[in-house]
């Protein structure tokens, strides 16, 4: 008999191509919201891209009701709390949360709050406390990489605590998210490379990691080959549609396969030094995945060794011996990662971050330690081993 | 037939093993924080105060620890002085039967989805890693092999033997005050 088991969970309707925006007012009407509000920040609005969603709306005769734009990069029960007052009192009926996992988080948080009532976000943190569906909620994604989209997961600051409040319920998931490539055409090339590393490690992360099962195997696969086959030509030509749309969808589809089998070493390595050095997440991602690999290689050889399929391609993949195919993984990663730092000088080390510093490693392995990501790393790890791998990242 | 009747008496044997078995872990909790400077260490991080709970969904089986400070926890059996700090719980006794009889590692039980925690994550994952050392210490080493994910590498037969004599023996000294009680 077997002792395998798992759980996979994805009710996100995926509206994603080109005009997808456009499809916003129709499914916004089958879920009888007429008087949608949207979340999204300054930065979003300056890039122009709220202007397509507007029209889109506009044109089927769809008035958004509110705009919320001042979503801060690290959202608060404050903010939360500021938008729920606002949506209540312009009586809108559901939430187009536009940007990135800021914006998305707040949405969601927001949703909680007009949908179960009350004004403290406080007392809805944790894992199972809300137990009914929410109001219709929409996420148009700004970046590529977080997959917040399709994640039943959101992260606020509580401001008077000084902590960071996680909410988690499956009714957090969005009833759609829309994937359009006109909203990452104007990424910035260093976004671009660290966002789109970020969904490369999801991928990668939950192809390897312990929770991995057949479904998010699936997804994880399609993201790693449409990541490694676009993302350099995005960098060389960012107003490349096709290009954009496929690391859109990876990132959509990489946030399926972790959100199902979750991370491990890489991310509670990153969730640290983004706490302790605010380097961005992403860009934490790209500098930890090979160190974090080459630790795990003997426990992952083969998924690992599976995926230089995806990464390399078929003719790689069948002249590299089986035996040979995990390293080669990890370096056809490392070769992306150099050619990023060619590009667009993604650091490849924490001292080319120039933000972190030698003395702050020990501090990092000692948070990186208690993160929940850690429990899911296929190889137990000590705090010298932790010590270790960023030594290893360091230079 | 047959299997329609023995199973009720199976359900049984296994509520009662998971039962017996939080008793004996959760004292060797507390003899393990009196014991291993490492456990001390690691419970050492925990608020004095702090109150941890493993239980089986949704009213079953439970054992309660208190880390009193100094890195020294207090089993106070199946009820809690007060609301806990940090609750894991197993969806199911069947899955607490796997994971106390060793069939299913406590990281792939987290993996696959067989229990929740209800409190901080990261009191969760340390709480575990006291739980992985304990079971090095206590179960034989082809039997923690099965229950942790990676055994020590540096824990080593005299340390293990003398610990685990010394675990055992406040367990059961624990259990015959108990019972005097």
């Amino acid at each position: 008999m077997t002792h395998k088991y798992y759980e996979f969970f994805c009710p996100v309707k995926v509206i994603a191509g080109k005009s997808a925006l456009e499809h916003i007012p129709y499914e916004l009407t089958g879920l009888a919201a007429k008087r949608p509000m949207i979340v999204t920040d300054k930065g979003v609005r300056a890039a122009g891209l709220l202007d397509p969603v507007i029209a889109a709306c506009e044109e089927s005769g769809l008035e958004i009701v509110t705009i919320y734009d001042d979503v801060p990069p690290d959202s608060s029960t404050t903010v939360v709390r500021d938008i729920a007052g606002i949506y209540r009192q312009e009586k809108c009926d559901s939430i187009i949360a536009v940007g990135g996992g800021s914006a998305i988080d707040t949405g969601k948080a927001v949703n909680i709050l007009v949908s179960e009532g009350g004004d403290d976000i406080a007392k809805y943190s944790g894992a199972g406390v809300i137990k009914h569906p929410l109001k219709p909620f929409f996420v148009v994604p700004t970046t590529a990489g977080t997959g917040s989209e399709v994640t039943a997961v959101a992260v606020i600051t509580d401001e008077t605590k000084g902590v960071k409040l996680p909410f988690t319920s499956s009714f957090l998931l969005p009833n759609a998210a829309i994937i359009d490539p006109r909203m990452t055409l104007t990424l910035p090339p260093h976004i671009t490379a660290a966002t789109a590393m970020d969904a490369m490690t999801h991928a990668v992360e939950a192809f390897t990691c312990m929770a991995k099962n057949p479904l998010s195997d699936a997804y994880a696969t399609a993201a790693v080959k449409k990541v490694s086959q676009s993302l350099l030509s995005v960098m060389d030509n960012p107003k490349d549609v096709d290009g954009r749309l496929e690391i859109a969808q990876a990132s959509t589809m990489a946030g399926i396969a972790f959100s199902n089998s979750m991370v491990g070493l890489v991310h509670a390595l990153g969730h640290a030094t983004g706490a302790i050095c605010h380097l961005p997440h992403g860009l934490c991602m790209s500098l930890y995945l090979p160190y974090v690999l080459e630790y795990n290689l003997e426990t992952i050889r083969e998924p690992l060794g599976d995926l230089l399929l995806p990464l390399e391609g078929p003719e790689v993949f069948s002249a590299t011996p089986a035996a040979r195919r995990a390293e080669a993984s990890i370096s056809a990663l490392r070769k992306l990662r150099d050619q990023l730092h060619k590009r667009c000088q993604l650091p490849r080390t924490l001292k080319e971050t120039g933000k972190v510093t030698e003395d702050q490693l020990d501090q990092i392995a000692e948070m990186a330690l208690d993160d929940g990501a850690i429990m899911f790393n296929p190889k137990e790890v000590s705090l010298d081993d932790a010590r270790a791998v960023l030594q290893r990242a360091w230079a | 037939m047959l299997a329609k009747r023995i199973q009720p008496m199976v359900s049984q044997a296994r509520s009662l093993y998971v039962e017996l078995m939080f008793q004996v872990m959760g004292r060797a909790l507390q003899a393990v924080s009196e014991v291993d400077d490492a456990v001390k260490k690691e419970t050492q991080a925990l608020p004095a105060g702090f109150l941890f709970e493993m239980m089986v969904m949704p009213d079953g089986p439970r054992l309660i620890v208190e880390h009193t400070g100094l890195g020294r926890l207090h089993y106070h059996g199946d009820s809690a002085p007060r609301p806990v700090d940090l609750s894991i719980q197993f969806k199911h006794i069947a899955h607490a039967f796997l994971v106390l009889s060793f069939q299913e590692k406590t990281a792939v039980a987290f993996a696959n989805d067989r229990m929740l925690v209800d409190g901080d994550i990261s009191y969760a994952v340390r709480m575990t890693r006291i739980l992985n050392r304990l079971e090095s210490f206590i179960l034989p080493r082809l039997i923690a092999e099965r229950a942790v994910k990676e055994y020590p590498s540096d824990l080593h037969l005299p340390q293990k033997l003398i610990s685990a004599v010394r675990i055992y023996l406040k367990v059961a000294t624990n259990f015959v005050e108990t019972v005097r009680a």
